[in-house]
C-alpha cells in the first residue's frame, strides 16, 4: 500500500465537518423528545387504551420496530409525494426517525409505567399528597429514574441512526463527510475523522447523560 | 368523649365480608393493640380508618367530628391527624431520607422550608437517624429505613398513629431498634393504634388490647385480661397458640 496520510487538507475543512456534526445532533435530539411525546401516548394506549387504541399502538409498534428505518424513510421521501405529500430531505428524516423513535420509546415507557410501585403511590396519598403531586413527586422521577439507562441508549442509537440521512443529501455529518471525499478523495483521512467525530458526540452525550442520571435521577447506570 | 370512636363499621371486598360491625374507642393517649389471626381483617380495619378502603356502612368520628369518607377532601384532612405505618416502609427511593420526611409538611401543609427542615431533622434525630439526612432509602437497613418511615408519618404532626405490622418485614436483630423507637413514642404520650406480632412488645406497651378474628372484634381488654384470662373461646385459642409456641 503506497498511500501517504495527509491529513493537512481534511483538517482544514474540519470546522465543515463539525457543523454537520452539530446537525446530526438537532436531528438526533428532534427526533427523540418527539419520540417521547409518540412514547407516551403509544404506552398509555398499550396499557390504559382498550382494544381498539391497544390495537392501533401495538401495530404501529409492530411495524416499526420490524423493519429499517431506511426503508421507512425512502417510503416517505419516495412513495407519499405519488399521494401528493411532497417533504424536504430533512423533514422526510426526522418525520421518519420520530417515528421509528416513538416505536421503540413506546415499549420502553410502557415498561416504566409498570414498574410503578403500587405501595409508593399509597404512601404518597397516605401522607396527603394530592393525586397531581404524588404524579409530580413521586411517579415521574420514578419512572425517569427506572427507564434512565435504556432512554439515553436510545438517544445515542438515534444519534448514530441519523448518518442515513446522507443518502437523502441532508448536510449531516455522514452527508457532509461524502461530499468533502467526492472533493477531495482523502477517503480515509476524512471517514477517521468522521469516525472520530462520532464518537466525540456519543461520547460526550453519554458522559452527560450518565453524571445526570446519577446524581440528578440517581439511575443505576454505570460508564462504559 | 371517646377521642376516637369507631361503631358498627362494616367493609367487603366483593362478596367477602372483612370488617363486620367492629366497635372500638381509643382514648387520648392510649395505645390500643390489635392482634388476631391472619386474615382477621387487622390490616383492613387500619386501611379503612384511613380511607383505603371503603366503608360500606358505620361511623368514624375523631374528636367527636364525623368523618365523611366520601367526600376527598375532608379525607384529605384526615390524613394529617391519622398517620399510617406500613410493614413496607414504601419510602420515596428518588429522594433522601429529610425529604421523604420534609415532603408532606412543605407540600400539604405548605409550612416554611427552614421549619420543616429544622423539624424533620429533629425527628430523624429522634428516631436515631440525625447522621443520615442526605442518604438515599436504598442505602439504608430495613430497620433504618422504617425509623425513617416513622419520622415522615410524625412530620404532619398526627393526633393518633396506626402501625401496621411495622418489623414484620424486618430480620430479628433489626427489630428492636424500631421498637425501641415506639417506645419512645408512647412515652411522649403519642395515641396509637398498632397491628403487631411481637406479643411481649404488645404486653408491654398496650393500654388494651384487640382481638380480632374474622372481620370481628372478639375481646377487648387490658393485656392482663386478654393473656392471661381471655374470656372468648377463639381468644383463649388463640393466646394459647402464641404463648406455646
Ligand atoms: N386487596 C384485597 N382484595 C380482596 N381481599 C382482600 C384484599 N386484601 C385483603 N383481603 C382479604 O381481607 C381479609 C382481611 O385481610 P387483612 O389484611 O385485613 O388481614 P390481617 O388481619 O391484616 O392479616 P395479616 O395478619 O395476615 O396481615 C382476608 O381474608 C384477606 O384475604
Ligand atoms: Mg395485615
Amino acid at each position: 500500500m503506497n498511500y501517504t496520510l495527509q491529513f493537512g487538507q481534511v483538517i482544514d475543512r474540519l470546522p465543515y465537518l463539525a457543523g454537520g456534526a452539530w446537525l446530526s445532533l438537532l436531528l438526533a435530539t428532534l427526533a427523540f423528545f418527539g419520540g417521547m411525546i409518540i412514547g407516551v401516548f403509544g404506552a398509555m394506549a398499550k396499557l390504559f387504551g382498550g382494544r381498539i387504541l391497544a390495537g392501533i399502538a401495538n401495530i404501529y409498534v409492530v411495524f416499526f420496530t420490524n423493519t429499517p428505518a431506511l426503508v421507512q424513510v425512502y417510503f416517505l421521501y419516495f412513495a407519499l409525494p405519488s399521494f401528493g405529500i411532497i417533504l424536504p430531505p430533512f423533514e422526510a428524516v426526522l418525520i421518519g426517525l420520530t417515528l421509528n423513535s416513538g416505536a421503540y420509546l413506546t415499549e420502553i415507557q410502557r415498561a416504566g409505567f409498570l414498574s410503578i410501585h403500587r405501595n409508593e403511590v399509597e404512601a404518597a396519598e397516605t401522607i396527603g399528597l394530592s393525586q397531581m403531586q404524588s404524579v409530580w413527586y413521586v411517579i415521574v422521577p420514578h419512572i425517569v429514574r427506572t427507564l434512565y439507562p435504556s432512554l439515553s441508549n436510545q438517544y445515542i442509537l438515534i444519534t448514530l441512526g441519523t448518518s442515513m440521512a446522507a443518502i437523502f443529501g441532508v448536510e449531516e455529518l455522514t452527508g457532509r463527510a461524502l461530499s468533502l471525499n467526492a472533493e477531495t478523495f482523502r477517503s480515509i483521512e476524512i471517514f477517521v475523522i468522521t469516525a472520530g467525530l462520532y464518537i466525540a458526540i456519543t461520547l460526550v452525550a453519554n458522559v452527560l447523560l450518565v453524571f445526570l442520571g446519577r446524581y440528578y435521577f440517581r439511575a443505576r447506570m454505570r460508564l462504559f | 368523649m371517646d377521642f376516637l370512636g369507631i361503631e358498627n363499621l362494616k367493609a367487603r371486598y366483593g362478596e367477602h365480608v372483612v370488617l363486620n360491625d367492629i366497635s372500638m374507642t381509643v382514648e387520648k393517649g392510649e395505645i390500643v393493640s390489635l392482634i388476631g389471626p391472619s386474615g382477621s381483617g387487622k390490616s383492613s380495619l387500619l386501611r379503612a380508618l384511613v380511607g383505603l378502603l371503603p366503608v360500606e356502612s358505620g361511623e368514624v368520628r375523631l374528636n367527636g367530628e364525623i368523618i365523611n369518607y366520601r367526600d376527598k377532601q375532608a379525607v384529605k384532612r384526615l390524613r394529617d391527624r391519622l398517620a399510617i405505618v406500613f410493614q413496607q416502609y414504601n419510602l420515596f427511593q428518588n429522594m433522601d431520607v429529610l425529604r421523604n420526611v420534609m415532603l408532606a409538611p412543605m407540600k400539604v401543609k405548605g409550612w416554611p422550608r427552614e421549619e420543616c427542615e429544622r423539624e424533620a431533622t429533629a425527628l430523624l434525630e429522634k428516631v436515631g437517624l440525625g447522621a443520615k439526612l442526605h442518604v438515599y432509602p436504598d442505602q439504608l437497613s430495613g430497620g433504618q429505613q422504617q425509623r425513617v418511615a416513622l419520622a415522615r408519618a410524625l412530620a404532619l404532626r398526627p393526633e393518633i398513629l396506626l402501625l401496621d405490622e411495622v418489623t414484620s418485614a424486618l430480620d430479628p436483630e433489626l427489630v428492636n431498634e424500631v421498637l425501641d423507637s415506639i417506645r419512645l413514642l408512647a412515652s411522649e404520650g403519642m395515641t396509637m393504634i398498632i397491628v403487631s406480632h411481637e406479643m411481649a412488645f404488645v404486653r408491654e406497651v398496650s393500654s388494651r388490647v384487640s382481638m380480632m378474628a374474622a372481620g370481628s372484634i372478639v375481646e377487648i381488654g387490658t393485656p392482663d385480661e386478654i393473656f392471661q384470662n381471655p374470656k372468648h373461646e377463639r381468644a383463649r385459642d388463640f393466646v394459647g397458640k402464641i404463648l406455646h409456641r
